[in-house]
């Protein structure tokens, strides 16, 4: 009886024309469709918030929302968030701090919880705690108690940050009195680039040893 | 579950909503969808055409002239959050809108929306009630205005005429010395309200009270007024005894159900408390009390 409906959406950078019917939510569009499974449904109720993407920048639930409603607007998935230039040739810093801070044990809950933080953080770059539990608020976790996700946001925070520091227009790294050091002076007599940063991700000369994006190290 | 399935229309002004209203039988309006896709996944609502009115024009407003805040049909809570004009004008709207359901919610979710679906446990109505503010609503005849006080009838049911859309909800602009704001008693963060109290008081230019108002959140079949306490609390100067006893006024007045989240003695008691504090901040706000009053 139902006909389908055309839809365009952009999804992590790459457009997507689809069919769907009027009534297909755009969670289903999105894991069914696109085949992007990292955006979980965990209940039928608009409470969990597992399905947690953006919408042209802001946290929605894709389960309380019809896929005709997103034509024509930009999504992003946790599928996303190792391509964003912030991570680097690894994963970004927000799914990093979950893996160090121990910030999921299921990890049912966690694509919801990273696009909620990667709202807060794009918004308000230094949040406190409080202003972290408002932004996961609407995520529900049945295993951590929450307090490695707060921790995990903080250290993506601070990672971050640094990497704002060490960021580069152009490979320029600002210092902290705001004087500029070019590339080349970072890199000492064997070729190594160093910019000072602990942890630093290498830079272009380093090989590609770290962990793999998709299984990365287990602690 | 999936919704049943149905057909979507998507107008692009408020007088093609309307007339697809009036044209369709089996229809239902989809804003924010916060409410509405819930209800059609459970089957709750199984119409034959959505009418989704987010494509209409101009509606997503939040703005102030001499006389009104206005909040148009596509205002989202979020746009009511992030207001500067709300934060130093509108205390109660400033309170509410962090309050209600969560940040992915109120990104989609309007307040007209909010005031439609008339959950007793909404937030909205109280604020509105206590702000005696209107609902302006579009039907096949034109444009008419509904009072706050006038469009509660029943949980999930409003005066509003089935071939109405509401396209903006407003308040009168504050007075001089006018304050306002919202308490509420949740489980937890993004929980609807256990219960929960609008105060709005506008004092005389001797520091006693002109106008009291009280909306209440889901201590009743619909977000109601409390009248006694209003009545109690006019002509009085703002204080601690006085706000107690509107405090026990309105919770005396007001009738809410037992349920898993506490017996209804115990949400009369936090009635009773909310109704002091937000007087207390009402007060303050409203510029001539230096203290909160109560706590
Ligand atoms: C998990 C969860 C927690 C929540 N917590 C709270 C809370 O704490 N406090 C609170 O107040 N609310 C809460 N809500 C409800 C939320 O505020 C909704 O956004 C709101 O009730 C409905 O607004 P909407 O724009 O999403 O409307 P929709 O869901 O699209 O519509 C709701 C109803 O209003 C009708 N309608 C919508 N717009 C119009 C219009 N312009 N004219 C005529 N009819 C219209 C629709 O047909 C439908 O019947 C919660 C919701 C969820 C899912
Ligand atoms: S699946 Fe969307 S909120 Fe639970
Ligand atoms: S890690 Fe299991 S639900 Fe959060």
């Amino acid at each position: 009886m139902t006909d389908t409906r055309e839809i365009t959406l952009t999804v992590n950078g790459t457009e997507h024309t689809i069919d769907v019917e009027p009534r297909q939510l755009l969670v289903h569009a999105i894991r069914e469709e696109l085949d992007l499974t990292g955006t979980h449904i965990g209940c039928d109720t608009g409470n969990c918030g597992a399905c947690t993407v953006l919408k042209d920048g802001k946290p929605i639930k894709s389960c309380l929302m019809f896929a005709t409603q997103a034509d024509g607007s930009e999504l992003m998935t946790v599928e996303g968030m190792e391509d964003l230039p912030e991570a680097g040739d690894d994963l970004h810093p927000l799914q990093e701090g979950f893996r160090e801070e121990h910030g999921l044990q299921c990890g049912y809950c966690t694509p919801g919880m990273i696009m909620s933080g990667k709202a807060l953080l794009d918004e308000n770059p230094d949040p406190n705690e409080e202003e972290i539990r408002e932004a996961i608020s609407g995520n529900l976790c049945r295993c951590t108690g929450y307090q490695n996700i707060v921790r995990s946001i903080e250290y993506a925070a601070e990672e971050l940050e640094e990497g704002e520091i060490a960021a580069a227009d152009g490979g320029v790294v600002t210092d902290a009195d705001g004087s500029t050091i070019t590339p080349a002076e970072l890199t000492d007599e064997d070729g190594e680039f160093d910019c000072g940063v602990e942890n630093c991700c290498g830079g272009p000369t380093t090989d590609r040893e770290h962990d793999s994006v998709s299984g990365g190290e287990r602690e | 579950m999936k919704p049943a399935q149905f057909e979507t229309h998507e107008p692009n002004t408020v007088e093609e909503a309307v007339s697809l209203l009036e044209s369709l039988d089996d229809r239902a309006i989809l804003a924010g969808g916060q409410s509405m896709v819930p209800m059609l996944r459970f089957r709750l609502a199984v119409p034959e055409t959505v009418i989704d009115i987010n494509a209409i024009d101009g509606l997503d407003y939040l703005e102030e002239d001499d006389e009104w805040l206005r909040i148009g049909a596509l205002a989202r809570h979020a746009d009511v959050e992030e207001s500067d004009l709300v934060a130093e004008q509108y205390g109660s709207f400033a309170d509410t809108a962090p309050l209600v359901a969560d940040p992915q919610i109120r990104n989609r979710g309007t307040v007209a929306g909010a005031i439609a679906q008339a959950d007793p446990k909404g937030d909205w109505g109280s604020v509105l009630l206590a702000h005696e503010g209107e609902i302006v609503a579009q039907g096949p005849d034109g444009e008419r205005v509904i009072p706050a006080a006038d469009f509660f009838l029943l949980p999930y049911d409003t005066t509003l005429d089935e071939n109405e859309l509401i396209t903006e909800i407003r308040v009168p602009t504050p007075a001089p010395r006018e304050g306002s704001a919202y308490h509420k008693l949740k489980r937890k963060v993004g929980d609807y309200a256990m219960a929960g109290s609008a105060a709005r008081l506008v004092l005389d230019e001797d520091g006693r009270i002109e106008t009291a108002t009280i909306g209440l959140t889901a201590v009743d079949i619909t977000n109601v007024r409390a009248t006694d306490a209003e009545d109690h609390l006019e002509g009085e100067r703002p204080g601690s005894e006085v706000f107690k006893r509107a405090g026990e006024l309105a919770a005396e007045q007001s009738n809410p159900e037992s349920d898993e989240h506490g017996d209804a003695g115990y949400k009369e008691r936090m009635v009773n408390v909310l109704t002091q504090r937000a007087l207390g901040d009402a007060a303050e706000r409203a510029g001539l009390v230096k203290r909160r009053v109560s706590q």
